[in-house]
């Protein structure tokens, strides 16, 4: 017989809240209770308690991972100050997830790229063959279509080989037919260790994992649309080979394998002594076709994120792309000037004075963030608000899974004066940490500022937003001048900082669309 | 000592039978072999021995989907020494044996459902879950179908005293045969279903007697309420708050059962308050006389419905009463 403890899955509600509800009793709840057989079988769930599910079936009975370092609160969380570096230990009060396992079933449900990184032995492989097993594949070929990276693998080893006849005996490139891989037909795609792939052949995943498509010899294969896992031993996708950074950019999370707690051994000596491996034992329920898996996406995209949210992800991420010193026009003065023009870091940094190198967040990065890098947060958000059941995004959504999406994105400079505080000393090597961190200082500055309450620049972009048909010349030029005295009140006797930056930008942009409809009234008298 | 007929059928499922008591093993570290031994002798077996009787060749159907179910309620201290209902042991002892001819022929349904239906009842505060095995065991020999056990289950609880499932108990009561439906009710069996029927429908007291009940008492004392509780009206109940916590009070003439509620729903009720005189041990509500063992200060009736609530800050107890006097 088959081995139960694999096959139990979490009953639903797993994520119980108390909503609103009718109060209408049902008599048939009299027989529904934890002995089943009672009622038939019971309509399918939901596919966020599906997901959920099929999250609590992996932390509790596939992968070891008690780690709930995505942490949520209903209410004041206990908190133990812990050792001598006194760091704190703290107890959520509300449903909290591991995000080894959390992120990766994102990755899967929105079929987005997730990597792996941490230590050989702690996981990261079985995770990735367990999604390929959700989507509905057996263990054999999810294992088969694995791509193992190693020195020698070339291009024909990754997307598939001419078929020798026709190498023989074609007249033109389009004759000859290939052998493509059928790893590349796949929902769930692996590459393990990914950082040992040669140049050459990972400039060929990169087409692949970029656009979606592989050619060889002129002959093009589609593949579906597809969630990606690859795994890495280093942390920073170094390895046998440097990971080219437009590769390394197309990766959405990064996720770290935890240690393994000792004092899960006794989980282990089950698996040894039943002779079972989990991603055999992964119950039918929990697999997902494709057309719930395009369901998901539908619905994760449907999440909404309201306004103070989405503004405090705009105040945060307008801090870091500013770089005073690189530009000599208003719109160059930023780190990727700086970084195109191959200029060195340290240069830029002494000749930037004047500001608080301390405050200004900016100052921790050695580069701004991208929109890839924006829209994939937005998408990760969503996830994790539908994943909790939830139809609108919370700012602790954001606040959870930004260090994941962010990990190798936003790259702290590790001379900043930041750093080299005693209590910042953990960032310097806990990203996740800082990047959280990072998030709770803008956020505390929003507040300072009290933007929510407080912004002129939001209300100019608001009213601009409802058109211009019906705005009359006077109103127009009225307009302008609002915008040309808030540019004078906000660089008045006040440092530049990225925030302030992106507002001036906006003023600029909104000050010239109102000069082109002046300009095209005029022509209409 | 069990039976020849389980200890052949156990015999029989020896390898599957023992994957499964590993399997419970794992799943739940608490597990307690001893409690479940004892279940089996005293619990199962008689289920399994009555079957026997009743279909020789479902004996061993019988006993495989009862030691699943054994199992489980092992698994999760739903029976055994450390088990605070008691209501499940009774009904594998006292009504299963009695519906031997279902169990032989729904072997996986049957026993699963009046257990579901004992852990259901022994969560609700109330409910008189002897007077539902006993109603269930006296109408045993009648039930034909598994389709009859459910509905006089569903009619027994409700007379058992959860109030909440009236209406869906006398939809029940409706699809079964009309002397079924009277004995269901603890009606005569000259008495006609209708006419039975449009009373209960029409007063929710019908029947009653005229003191109600009295729900609630000191969590302390292992009751519900932490304070002294607060009594709203809401829909044709009550919402109580104690403390943080609130509870729904919904009661008829069969009884009365709290049950969870959200701090929305307190907020969505109504004071509910009827002017009252207390005259010595005597409450007047209009023309209406109730006995009254509380002081007078401090002390709320709430209306709602045909019932009325008393509170007092000197108790923890709520007392729910028909509007009107009853005979």
């Amino acid at each position: 017989m088959a081995f139960d403890f694999f096959r139990k899955i979490s009953r639903a509600p797993t994520n119980p809240r108390a909503v609103a509800r009718p109060r209408e009793f049902d008599v048939a709840d009299l027989y529904r209770g934890p002995v089943g057989g009672a009622d038939g079988e019971p309509a399918p769930p939901q596919l966020d308690e599906k997901l959920r599910q099929a999250y609590f079936w992996i932390v509790n009975k596939a992968i070891i991972s008690p780690h709930y370092d995505i942490e949520y609160n209903d209410g004041p969380a206990q908190t133990f100050t812990v050792g001598d570096s006194r760091r704190t230990l703290t107890l959520p009060s509300g449903q909290s997830y591991s995000s080894f396992v959390l992120l990766p079933l994102l990755t899967f449900a929105t079929r987005r790229k997730c990597l792996f990184v941490g230590g050989p032995g702690r996981g990261k492989t079985a995770s990735a063959v367990l999604m390929g097993v959700l989507a509905g594949a057996p263990v054999r070929d999810v294992r088969r279509a694995m791509q193992h990276g190693h020195p020698q693998m070339t291009i024909a080893d990754l997307l598939g080989n001419p078929l020798p006849a026709d190498l023989v005996g074609a007249q033109d490139m389009e004759s000859i037919r290939i052998a493509w891989r059928k790893w590349l037909g796949m929902r769930v795609k692996i590459v393990d260790e990914y950082n040992r792939i040669p140049t050459r052949t990972q400039s060929a995943l990169l087409t692949l994992m970029g656009d979606n498509y592989a050619e060889v010899l002129n002959q093009i294969y589609e593949c579906p649309e597809s969630a990606w896992y690859l795994t890495a031993n280093d942390e920073q996708g170094g390895g046998t080979y440097d990971v080219i950074e437009a590769l390394r950019d197309r990766i959405d999370v990064v996720v770290q394998a935890l240690a393994f707690n000792t004092r899960f051994l006794d989980e282990l000596l089950v698996r040894i002594e039943d002779d079972v491996r989990p991603e055999d034992m992964v119950p039918p329920e929990l697999v997902f076709t494709d057309v719930e898996v395009d369901r998901m996406g539908e619905a994760i995209r449907a999440v909404e994120v309201p306004h103070d949210v989405r503004r405090r992800l705009e105040f945060f991420a307008s801090q870091f792309e500013l770089a005073e010193m690189a530009g000599g026009q208003f719109e160059y003065m930023t780190k990727d000037t700086a970084r195109l023009s191959g200029i060195a870091w340290h240069e830029l940094v002494a000749a930037d004075n004047g500001r608080d190198r301390m405050k200004d967040l900016g100052c921790q990065t050695l580069n701004g963030l991208s929109v890839r890098n924006l829209m994939t947060l937005l998408v990760f958000a969503k996830a994790l608000a539908w994943f909790r059941g939830n139809r609108e995004v919370e700012l602790e959504d954001v606040r959870q899974v930004l260090p994941f999406v962010l990990h190798d994105k936003l790259r702290p400079d590790p001379d900043a004066p930041f750093f080299a505080l005693p209590e910042n000393a953990a960032y310097r090597s806990d990203r996740v940490s800082w990047l959280r961190r990072l998030f709770d200082l803008a956020n505390d500055d929003y507040a300072r500022l009290d933007l929510d309450r407080n912004d002129a620049v939001g209300e100019m972009a608001a009213q601009f937003a409802q058109g211009l048909d019906g705005v009359s010349e006077r109103e127009t030029r009225a307009r302008l001048v609002r915008i040309e005295k808030l540019i004078g009140e906000r660089v008045k006797g006040r440092k530049l900082y990225g925030h302030l930056y992106d507002d001036l930008l906006k003023l600029k942009y909104l000050h010239q669309r109102y000069t082109n409809y002046l300009a095209w009234l005029r022509a209409q008298a | 000592m069990i039976s020849p007929a389980f200890a052949a059928a156990l015999d029989a499922a020896r390898h599957g039978i023992n994957a499964r008591v590993r399997d419970a093993r794992h799943r739940h570290p608490g597990f307690d072999a001893g409690a479940l031994r004892v279940f089996l002798e005293h619990a199962v077996d008689p289920v399994v021995a009555a079957a026997a009787g009743a279909d020789p060749a479902r004996v061993q159907a019988v006993a495989g989907a009862a030691c699943d179910i054994a199992l489980e309620l092992v698994g999760r201290a739903l029976v055994g020494p450390a088990a605070r209902a008691r209501t499940v042991a009774a009904v594998w002892r006292e009504v299963l044996p009695r519906l031997a001819g279902l169990v032989a022929a729904h072997p996986e349904t049957v026993p699963a459902l009046l257990t579901n239906a004992a852990i259901h009842l022994d969560g609700l505060a109330g409910v008189r879950t002897a007077e539902w095995i006993a109603t269930l065991a006296a109408l045993a020999p009648r039930l034909a179908t598994l389709d009859e056990l459910r509905r006089v289950g569903q009619v027994a609880a409700w007379r058992a005293g959860a109030a909440h499932y009236r209406a869906g108990a006398l939809a029940a009561a409706d699809a079964l045969p009309p002397a079924l439906a009277l004995a269901a009710c603890a009606a005569p069996p000259a008495a006609s279903w209708p006419e039975l029927r449009a009373q209960l429908a029409a007063d929710p007291w019908w029947g009653g007697a005229d003191a109600g009940h009295e729900v609630g008492g000191f969590t302390g004392f292992g009751g519900p309420f932490a304070q002294p509780p607060q009594v709203r009206a809401f829909g044709a109940g009550f919402v109580v708050r104690a403390g943080e916590r609130c509870h729904l009070l919904l009661a008829d003439a069969r009884g009365a059962v709290l049950l969870g509620a959200g701090a929305d729903e307190f907020g969505q009720s109504v004071p509910g308050d009827c002017a009252f005189s207390v005259d010595g041990a005597t409450l007047r509500v209009g023309a209406r006389r109730i006995d009254l063992d509380l002081p007078a200060d401090g002390l709320r009736v709430c209306a709602s419905g045909a019932s009325l609530a008393l509170a007092s800050p000197y108790t923890h107890r709520v007392r729910v009463l028909p509007r009107e006097a009853r005979g």
